[in-house]
């Protein structure tokens, strides 16, 4: 573990450093700590997605993981799931199959199709489904995600 | 939701982890995915002022076709075709515990070992409050069945019944040493929702133990819940067996959970059946008897009366589509 009430890992391709009390949620820590807001606070109970981000390439709900518990490992946030110019395949294809609705859920739809399509660079429509289903879409948009989810399949690099 | 104040142990080894347990008695919980036990937390459900993370023991991690490491990560699990071809009932629970993002946090042994459940204990601290506290967190009456000894909380692990039809074994590691058991004697059958494991203060589940003599039995796992993403189980049952090529039993596991305070196994009904062919009548007969010793009660989203019509329902189905299945 870091040295006391601190913890370092890696975030968005760059370490860090920040001020952590054991008690301190990963969720909390990025956004009020590290004021990246991209992840979105929604259930805070592991229902609903909204905060996932990847932790060494895995899908997992931020607002149940222990901050000080990411010690030297990779987190990527839809912060940082861009390339350099413009946007991922993933979020290409959501913005322009119109896969939002009011956004809420949105990055947390990202970054578990981004962790899918890293797995599974064609998955079936099924399997797609299966992969969104720890992800809740309040405006209950599914389809045109799931369409977005398929077109960004087709057209990963 | 911030969490009250606690401190972090990261302990490297069994023995180390034994050594602090002990030295915590009491006064600490294990965290293993926290995916139960951190949502619980927040709502501020029987705090600990210590957490013994366990994810840098090595000894609890990997699997095998013998052995699930306690901190074995679902998702992992669910995405290893050999295991699944040799558990077929395990397979199936795999695939119905929460959803895809709590499995890849959520282990074997946090879902063994999780905590019970009920309408009146998961709620936040001033829902609690307004009603009055309950005997499972800061109160001394049950709202379920009104009285004050015994606690009706449910059972809501998906992996128990499945694991206990393949007549897994749990090790455990404690401070005068190690010890292995089946798993059916880690759920204390006298206790009830609080009192519910026969784990000893400070003993730590190492790993789960799959015999070879029933791996390849045909099995299946059923799941009544509302939405078929995310929630906990009102019921589940799990069937293992093997059949020869007149279809006659040859050996037959049935197990419970989602409905009382502990999973239970029906050897007694299921022995008699060995030798004989199934069909209808004698899986409807089993069903209702089954059916009739489980009595759910009133804490979760459905009915008791209809969860224990399901189980009879639940039981003839899972004993013909593990017939039907595919042996390993």
């Amino acid at each position: 573990m870091g040295s006391d009430d601190r913890v370092s890992f890696t975030l968005n391709d760059r370490p860090v450093q920040a001020a952590c009390p054991p008690e301190r949620i990963l969720l909390d820590l990025l956004r009020e700590e590290l004021r990246l807001t991209g992840t979105k606070r929604g259930c805070d109970l592991g229902t609903c997605g909204c905060c996932t981000v990847l932790i060494d390439g895995r899908p997992t709900l931020s607002c149940l993981t222990l901050a000080r518990l990411v010690e030297a490992r990779s987190v990527t946030t839809i912060e940082g799931v861009s390339p350099a110019q413009g946007l991922s395949a993933v979020q290409r294809a959501f913005v322009e199959l119109g896969a939002t609705q009011c956004g809420f859920c949105t990055p947390g739809f990202v970054m578990t199709a981004t962790a899918l399509l890293r797995e599974h660079p064609h998955p079936s429509r099924s399997e797609i489904e299966q992969a969104i289903s720890g992800n809740l879409c309040r405006c209950t948009g599914y389809l045109a995600i799931v369409r977005a989810i398929e077109s960004a399949a087709g057209s990963a690099p | 939701m911030h969490l009250d104040p606690f401190e972090l142990h990261r302990p490297t080894s069994v023995e180390e982890t034994v050594g602090l347990a002990r030295s915590l008695a009491g006064r600490f919980d294990y965290l293993a995915g926290g995916t139960d036990l951190l949502p619980n937390y927040k709502m501020h459900l029987n705090l600990r002022p210590h957490l013994v993370a366990l994810e840098a023991v090595p000894e609890l991690t990997g699997h095998s076709l013998e052995r699930l490491g306690a901190m074995s990560r679902l998702a992992d699990l669910e995405r290893d075709p050999a295991l699944a071809a040799a558990w077929p009932a395990l397979a199936d629970a795999l695939r119905e515990v929460a959803t895809p993002l709590v499995r890849a946090s959520g282990t074997v042994g946090g879902n063994l070992l999780v905590e019970t459940r009920c309408f009146f204990f998961n709620q936040s601290y001033f829902w609690r409050a307004s009603l009055g506290f309950c005997l499972k967190a800061d109160g001394d009456r049950c709202h379920v069945v009104p009285q004050k000894t015994t606690c009706y909380a449910t059972f809501s692990g998906d992996l128990a019944p499945a694991l206990l039809v393949g007549d897994a074994e749990v090790e455990i590691a404690g401070p005068t040493g190690r010890r292995r058991i089946p798993l059916t004697g880690l759920y204390d059958a006298g206790g009830d929702g609080i009192r519910r494991l026969t784990l000893q203060p400070g003993e730590l589940l190492v790993a789960v133990h799959l015999p070879p003599r029933a791996r390849g039995r045909r099995g299946r796992y059923l799941k009544l819940r509302v939405r078929p993403a995310y929630d906990f189980p009102e019921l589940g049952v799990a069937v293992a067996g093997r059949w020869d090529g007149d279809g006659r039993v040859q050996e037959l596991r049935l197990a419970v959970g989602g409905a009382e305070p502990h999973p239970r196994t029906f050897d007694d009904l299921t022995a008699p059946l060995e030798g004989q062919r199934l069909n209808d009548a004698r899986r409807a007969a089993l069903g209702e008897e089954v059916a009739r010793r489980v009595r759910p009660v009133h804490n979760t989203f459905l009915v008791p009366e209809y969860r224990k019509k399901m189980v009879a329902v639940f039981v003839r189905r899972a004993l013909a589509q593990a017939e039907e299945g595919r042996a390993a």
